[in-house]
This record gives C-alpha cells, structure tokens and sequence, in this order.
C-alpha cells in the first residue's frame, strides 16, 4: 500500500495483511510449531497463545471468487464466509494444523459443518457462543474455554496451565497496550498514522507470532514518531461495522479526503480498548467475563445496544470525530439493525452518519467514492 | 463571470454555461465510451452556444456526475447529490426533495430552505428504477421511450410487476405480452413498478415538498402520474430541462467557488 510511514516494522506488519501466509509463519512453521485458525473476536487468543500455538484470525484476503465455495452455502449468505472458505477449497489454508470455529453468527456458524465435510485439518472445533452477557452466560462461556482448553491441550499433547493461561493474559494484554497507544497517536490534529495503515498494523497482529508482532509494534510506534503528520484532509471520520479487514476499504474512503482516526470493528478497537483482568485469580474466569462482558461488545450479543452505542459516542468525542460511516456487509441481520439504531442516536446527537453496504471484497469503488464524497460535501467539509 | 458546470452522467453528457444568474447556453448529447470525450463535446457545443470562443473563456469548472474525475477542464469536482441539490433549489427555492432518476442510478435528496443537502439515499448498484430498465422495456415493447411516457398509454388496469430484478422484470412482461394483457396497462404496471422502488426510497429519506423529479427519467409522465399518486401529492414541475439540473448545480457552485476564491 501507498504510505507515507518510512518504516521497516511498517513494511512487515503491512506485508502480514495483504496476504495470508508471510515469512513470519513460515520460519514459525520450520522451526516445528503449530498454527491455529479461528473465526471471530469472541475466541479467546489467550487460550492458544498459552498453548504456543500461533493463534491466526481467519480472513478471505485475496480471494477473487466464491466458485468453490458457492455450492456449500446460500445465495443468501453474507460474503465473508463464502470467500474464505473458497480460499480453503483453493488450499490457502492447508498451513493450518487447527481450526475453531464458533457460533457468532449464522453464516460464520456454517463454516464448520463444510470444513468439516470437505477439508482435512488436523484440529477442528466449535466453540458456542453465548447470544446474552449476564452471569449466566458468563458461567457457560467459563465452562466452554475450559473444554478448549482441554481439547486444544489434548491434541497438542500440552497442559494449558492457569499459570500458562495468566502469562498470556499478559501477553496480550500487551498487544493490546500498544495497538491502544498506536490508536492515540490518530486523536492529533495530524495524525502519523492513517485508518488504512493503520488497519493493516491491526489485522497483522492476528497473522504473526505474538512476541514478534509486539516488538514490530514497539519499533512502528518509535518510528511514527518521526513520521509526518497527516493535514489537508476534509473531515475526521469513524468507522463503525463488522468483519472488515482491507485497508483498500479505507484508503478509497481517504482517497475522497475523510481520514479515519478511530472505529469500532472487530479488527480495530473491540479487540483491544479494554485489557482482560490479571487480578482475577482464576484466569479463565477473567477470559470468560472479559469476552462476555468486559470487552467492547459486538452486535450479535443481546443486552449490551445501550454500551455500544455509548462507546461509539465516546470514541466520537476522543478523536474529535467529525462523522461517522457505518459499514454493513450484505445479508447481514446484525448490522442492519445495529446501524438502523446508530443513525436514530446519532441523529440525536448530531453526529453526522451514514450507512454504506459493501461486499466482503472490494467492489463498486465508484459508488463508495460517491456516498464517502456526498457525505463530506453534506458536512459542509 | 461566465462559468461552466459539467455532467457526465452513463447515457448523457450535460454541458450548461452560466453567467451570474442566467443560463447563457446548455447542451446534452449521448454518453460516448470515454467520459473526457462525453465531457468534451457537451461542453465545446455549450461554448459555442454561449458565444464564447474557446473553454478558456470560462472563469471555473466543476465536473459532477460518474465520470466527474475524467473531465480534463473541470477545476475541481462534486459529487452529483450536492449539484442535483443546488440546481434543482436554484430553479425553485421552495424544493425541499429531488428524486433523481438517471441512466443507471436513481437518487433521493432531502435538503434545506438553503438548499443543503440534509439526507439521501442511492441505488446505484441495479438497473432497477433507471433509464435502463425503461430502455429494455421500450425494447421489448417495441414502442420506443416516447411509448413509455406518454400519458395516453397509461392504462387504467397496471399489470402487476414484482420482480425486484430489471432482468427478471423484462421476463415477466413477455409473459404479460404472450398472456394477451393489453400493453397500454403492462406500460402502466412498468411505470407502477419504478414509482414504487422510488416512492419506497422517499420513505426512507422522507418526504418533505416541493418534490420534484430530476434526471433523464424525469421526462417520463406516465412515471411522474404513478409516483404522484403513490406520494398522494403533486410532482411540481421544474423551470428548465430537469435533466440538466446536476449540470446547473454544477455552473452554481463553479460560481461560488470563483468568487470566493
């Protein structure tokens, strides 16, 4: 991608996500050890990561199609199964040694029945999601990490200690620390990092080895330090949606001269604005309270509209956000609803908002560019 | 100071030539495979009709329309919600909603007593509701655009078309043909058919008088009839060729733009 950053963690962590494979799991892959996929940001890295496995977040990136996979789903299936799943039928995901699934939501949820029928990975799983955030549901989720902990264990041939599981905890917690303190370099009037960089920064740190990523990160950080800052841009913008996980996404919307400075998605800021707590003495208590309760909630969980949606002012309020673009992929029931309540708040407000459908891959740039230049425009910006 | 504003829309390319507050000339010619060549020729032909001897002679420009970032002369470029906004309210100050319906997009503006766009809401991803879905209609039918609009075949039974699709929609009239169903009533069901997706569009921007239509399309009666009786009010009828009205937001903001330069 085009950027202005003169860094070589940069040119890494860029280079983890523009692709699915990178040198970083290839050495990780020749030295012996393991690589386990998984949908969502509900599946606790932590439990992988105490593991030693190289936890990788599943996405399509790359897939021009959904040939393959077409005749395993509906024509009513949202996008993002469809290609990542054609990309495993294409065999872009025969590095994985294991795979968990989970039921965020219908159309994630049928990617295990058809890996499971058609592909061949070592370790395959489904993890079940709670679809509320009380006691109760945080109780379930404790015993579901639990039985993780002791199947991914049982293959691996490796006790996932609590002293384990604390240390990752930390570790990532760690991750989290400094993809925050990257975030608060955007609340500048010119920020040295743009929404598209710094999407590929976030979605690398799910595609490398953790300890490696956190270095990449502490040097990107040193690095943004002598980097310009961005000016000359229209209006500060916020992205608010599901799975995305292309910067191109972004840098078509900046290309019109909104220049993202803060989201909420699920490779952005609900993965990382809130730490998962080192205090409680039972880890997998604090894991199944942080994923159920604690973290920034995600759409597809009932009873938490209210929190999201002041989450979502907040963050308007820290980075000085001018308007907000909430993004949608097609057939998706949970961001319908969820943008149809974000545009009533933030009418309220008077926080400018639009809502933009997309396909999970690139397309109908020239209509994005249209709505991103009329919203500027309606801005008055 | 004489200005020009530029529409390079995906059938037709509107040129129009502004000085101050009068049209000094307009043009609008067929959109040709590349839009700097569409750009060109409207706006050479609107120059000439101005009486002006080359572009140069025109302080500012601004490109608007799907082919805006490939107009060679424009200074700068807006996007076509904004021009369709500030020509249709220039031309009547008391517009409050356009419904844009164009070659292969159609549009719903709601905007201010300033002419500021406040909401809208684009279908730009189907022919559904767009001078293509007429265009295939006129062929099927055999009775040209003219034969669509015209409010003498507007029958008083419109056939009922569902098809949400324009594709299947053309195959639902050739069954309405071979079913021997009179084609003044299919030509008010394909009329019915476009107002309601529009008239679904209004709801969801809302709707706020004067409204009026803007865009190719908007020169069809047979359409404006069915929409109007689906809003339950009257369409009000612009001043000047609606379908230059993105062209002449254009020239107006070129003005602007010039001025506060």
């Amino acid at each position: 991608m085009e950027t202005n950053i003169k860094s070589k963690a940069f040119e890494e962590l860029a280079g983890a996500a523009a692709g699915l494979m990178n040198p970083a799991i290839e050495a990780w892959k020749a030295a012996g050890r393991k690589v386990v996929g998984y949908f969502c940001s509900h599946v606790p890295v932590e439990v992988m990561t105490a593991a030693g496995v190289l936890p990788f977040r599943m996405r399509g990136t790359g897939s021009t199609g959904t040939e393959l996979a077409d005749a395993s789903f509906s024509s009513i299936n949202c996008s993002f199964p469809k290609h990542t799943f054609n990309q495993a039928l294409r065999g872009e995901f025969d590095f994985l040694d294991g795979l968990i699934c989970i039921s965020s939501c219908d159309h994630v949820r049928r990617i295990y029945d058809n890996w499971k029928q058609q592909l061949s990975t070592p370790y395959l799983t489904v993890m079940s999601l709670p679809k509320k955030n009380g006691q109760a549901q945080v109780d379930w989720y404790y015993e579901e990490i639990n039985i993780l902990r002791a199947g991914l264990g049982e293959f691996l041939g490796v006790e996932i200690t609590d002293d384990r599981l604390r240390g990752a905890i930390q570790q990532v917690n760690e991750t989290r620390r400094l993809q925050r303190q990257m975030y608060e370099l955007r609340k500048r009037d010119r920020p040295p990092i743009s929404g598209a960089e710094a999407l590929a920064v976030m979605v690398a740190g799910n595609s490398l080895p953790r300890e490696r990523y956190n270095d990449l990160l502490r040097t990107l950080l040193a690095d943004l330090e002598n980097t310009p800052g961005r000016s000359g841009y229209r209006a500060r913008l916020m992205i608010v949606g599901s799975e995305l996980d292309d910067p191109e996404y972004l840098q078509v919307i900046e290309d019109q001269g909104g220049l993202v400075v803060t989201d909420s998605i699920c490779f952005g800021t609900r993965t990382m604005w809130v730490d998962c707590s080192e205090t409680e003495p039972d880890p997998v208590r604090a894991l199944a309270r942080y994923y159920i309760q604690e973290r920034p909630a995600c759409p597809r969980m009932n009873g938490a509209q209210p929190a999201r949606a002041k989450f979502v002012q907040d963050m308007v309020k820290e980075f000085a956000v001018d308007g907000v673009v909430g993004e949608r992929m097609l057939f998706c029931d949970f961001w319908c609803a969820e943008h149809y309540m974000n545009k009533a708040d933030l009418k309220e407000a008077g926080i400018p908002f639009i809502q933009i459908d997309r396909e999970y891959i690139l397309s109908g740039k020239g209509q994005l560019q249209t709505r991103i230049q009329a919203f500027l425009e309606t801005m008055g910006r | 100071m004489v200005v020009g504003g530029c529409d390079v829309g995906s059938t037709t390319g509107k040129a129009v030539i502004l000085d101050g507050t009068s049209i000094l000339s307009h043009f609008i010619i067929p959109s040709t495979t590349k839009p700097e060549t569409t750009a060109r020729l409207a706006m050479d032909e609107a120059v000439k009709g101005a009486g002006l001897s080359s572009l140069d002679d025109l302080a500012y420009v601004v490109g608007t329309g799907y082919g805006r970032l490939k107009v060679p002369f424009a200074n700068e470029n807006v996007s076509e919600i904004t021009c369709h906004a500030r020509g249709a309210h220039w031309m009547n100050p008391a517009v409050r909603t356009v419904v844009d319906i164009g070659g292969q997009d159609c549009k719903v503006i709601s905007l201010d007593a300033k002419g500021k766009v406040v909401e809208f809401a684009m279908n730009d991803r189907c022919a559904a509701g767009t001078g293509r879905f007429f265009e295939a209609m006129a062929r099927v039918l055999n009775c040209g655009l003219d034969g669509i609009s015209s409010l003498e075949n507007q029958g008083a039974n419109p056939a009922t078309i569902s098809s949400q699709c324009s594709v299947f929609a053309e195959s639902e009239v050739i069954t309405l043909i071979n079913e021997g169903i009179d084609v003044t009533n299919i030509i008010a069901g394909i009329n019915g058919a476009v107002a309601n997706r529009l008239f679904a569009m209004v709801r969801r921007v809302g709707l706020t008088q004067e409204l009026v239509l803007t865009g190719g399309c908007s020169k069809n009666d047979g359409l404006a009839k069915a929409l109007e009786k689906r809003l339950g009010i009257a369409v009000t009828t612009l001043p000047q060729d609606p379908q230059l009205t993105g062209a002449v937001g254009a020239a107006l903001i070129a003005s602007e733009k010039k001025s506060s330069n």
